[in-house]
């Protein structure tokens, strides 16, 4: 027996259906022959550059040759500072909103609405903010951990956000569930809704951590330029993202190295995100674990 | 965290009688109660007796208070904002439910709820046992036999024993409402609030979620709202029925359960409980 014919014609017998199909599929392909077309440009000049040597060696003749060590080993430093407050912050804020407070209160939408402006806000002014609060108010200069805290504040928006609807995504009935037993509200929370969101969370943090990784302008004014190896969190030192943007910008002949970074920084970024994404995959697939 | 309050491991469960026949004993007497949400009055003006070790049935059309009137039973009203509940309600030692003072949390110890919709812990069987054991201050060693005891008295432990580290929620709809169940009996209640326990699940889940809870009859007090008249028929020693009047939820019949059923005085409820309205 003759199978139907199965072409595009047999599936989708309208015209309009099939147009707008060859549209979406144009637009899909141009969104990625442009992530495709990046990758390929920054791998054409910077791959040849990138060994072992490279990764771990120290930056000679402002960046023209030798490596990029220290600044992954700054860059590394800078996120654990941030992740160390933001993680916190970040969690608690969006607690407070989905468990202690009434939605659509006055304090809530107060809350929400301020972070919500804080995403909004341009990353220089951070930088700025950063430069003065943390730098001069808090006397902690061009440093690590300055460069840390003002990442934290920029990227409070995105964790909270995320956070909050990881928690509101929660089945409902969690939480009668919990207080039908005589939990306390501490119990319930630490216990059965934060472990219920953490898919949720990770996903937050992972795009927090893209976020900090790219950032440049919040960190020019508060982690510094300093290339050398960094001894503790009060040193100045250079992100790989400021590193980039000098080499582009102010260094004569470095567009070669600066590609090579930001594959390095690319790089960098893909196995972050992949490492969250498989962790909470882990997670979930623990939870709903087949019989 | 919090004290876990009075009685807990020592005076156990099963109040006096066990064979369900003695009716000497009031485990919670209710009188007067109304439950408010902001302007809106849910339910009326309830006063009911529920005795020791026996059923009780609360019946009628949606929208009638009765699930107001449940959870006003262990406070899970002051979930809800805006939720006011008047009246009283004294348990068999005393204790005024209502009462600002009262222990919260000790008292939703003694008085257990299981839901329409089993709501297990997205974690392990085994968490789902540790998590409101510890909290109220059973001892490590002792959580396992807790636990293995409350799921064979639901009749889950040979289905589950072997895989207490998998997931709760990979269970079907029926082993999820008796392992909900068995947590809320592991904590030794004295009475068990079912808000319509069997209305998701499947005929014959329904039927083995009945049975259970039917064989806890004279070992703990049992409160029931259910849509299943036949069911309430079936289990209940004594039931009441809700009604709306003038826009209240209200009781307009309570007692023993045939009674009830068979002579009922008001003519709404008779209408209702003969299928024949609601």
């Amino acid at each position: 027996m003759a199978l139907p014919n199965r072409t595009a014609k047999a599936v989708f017998p309208s015209v309009a259906d099939r147009a707008f199909g060859f549209v979406g599929a144009t637009a899909a392909l141009l969104s990625f022959g442009l992530f495709a077309w990046i990758v390929w440009d920054l791998a054409r000049l910077g791959l040849p550059q990138i060994s072992w040597a490279y990764l771990t060696g120290e930056v000679q003749d402002a960046g023209r040759s030798g490596g990029i060590g220290p600044l992954l080993v700054s860059t590394l430093l800078i996120l654990v500072c941030c992740l160390g407050l933001v993680i916190p912050l970040g969690t608690g804020c969006a607690l407070w909103l989905s468990e202690f407070v009434r939605r659509g209160s006055l304090a809530a939408r107060l809350v929400t609405g301020g972070v919500d402006l804080l995403a909004s806000v341009p990353s220089i002014v951070f930088g700025l903010f950063g430069m003065v609060f943390f730098g001069q108010t808090l006397r902690m200069g061009f440093s690590i951990v300055s460069g840390g805290l003002t990442l934290a504040c920029m990227i409070l928006p995105i964790l909270v956000r995320t956070t909050l609807s990881a928690l509101e995504a929660l089945p409902a009935d969690l939480r009668p569930a919990s207080a039908g037993l005589g939990l306390t509200r501490t119990t319930a929370i630490v216990k059965i809704l934060l472990p219920a969101a953490l898919p949720g969370i990770v996903v937050g943090i992972t795009l927090g951590i893209g976020r900090a990784l790219s950032e440049t302008a919040a960190l020019i004014f508060t982690s510094g330029y300093s290339i050398r190896w960094p001894e503790s969190l009060d040193d100045s030192g250079r992100a790989l993202s400021v590193h980039i943007y000098d080499l582009a910008l102010n260094v004569a002949n470095g567009s070669t190295m600066a590609s090579a970074s930001a594959l390095v920084l690319l790089a960098l970024i893909l196995v972050v995100n992949s490492a969250a994404v498989a962790l909470s995959e882990h997670w979930l697939r623990r939870r709903h674990a087949t019989l | 965290m919090n004290s876990p309050g009075i009685s807990k491991q020592n005076e156990s469960e099963a109040p006096p009688g066990g064979g369900g026949t003695t009716r000497s004993k009031v485990c919670l007497s209710v009188s007067s109660l109304s439950v408010h949400y902001r302007d809106f009055t849910a339910v009326s003006d309830i006063s009911l007796d529920m005795p020791a070790g026996e059923i009780t049935a609360l019946v009628g059309p949606s929208g009638c208070g009765k699930s107001s009137f449940l959870h006003s039973l262990n406070r899970l009203t002051d979930l809800v904002p805006g939720c006011r509940v008047t009246g009283s309600i004294r348990l068999s030692d005393g204790t005024e439910v209502t009462h600002p003072k009262t222990d919260v949390l000790a008292l939703r110890r003694r008085i257990g709820i299981v839901f329409q919709r089993p709501n297990p812990f997205p974690q392990s069987i085994r968490r789902n046992f540790d998590i409101p054991l510890k909290e109220h201050g059973w001892r490590k060693r002792d959580i396992a036999d807790r636990m293995e005891s409350a799921l064979r008295e639901v009749g889950l432990w040979n289905e589950v024993s072997d895989r207490l580290h998998k997931s709760a929620i990979a269970l079907s709809g029926g082993q999820q409402q008796r392992l909900c169940i068995a947590r809320a009996l592991a904590l030794e209640p004295e009475t068990i609030l079912f808000d319509e326990p069997c209305s998701a699940l499947d005929p014959i889940a329904s039927g083995v979620v009945e049975d259970l809870i039917h064989s806890l009859r004279g070992k703990l007090t049992v409160v029931i709202v259910t849509h299943n008249l036949a069911q309430a028929r079936r289990i209940a020693d004594r039931a009441a029925v809700f009604w709306v009047r003038e826009g209240v939820g209200t009781m307009v019949e309570q007692g023993p359960c045939e009674r009830v059923f068979t002579a009922p005085s008001d003519p709404d409820a008779a209408l209702y409980l003969s299928g024949a309205r609601g």
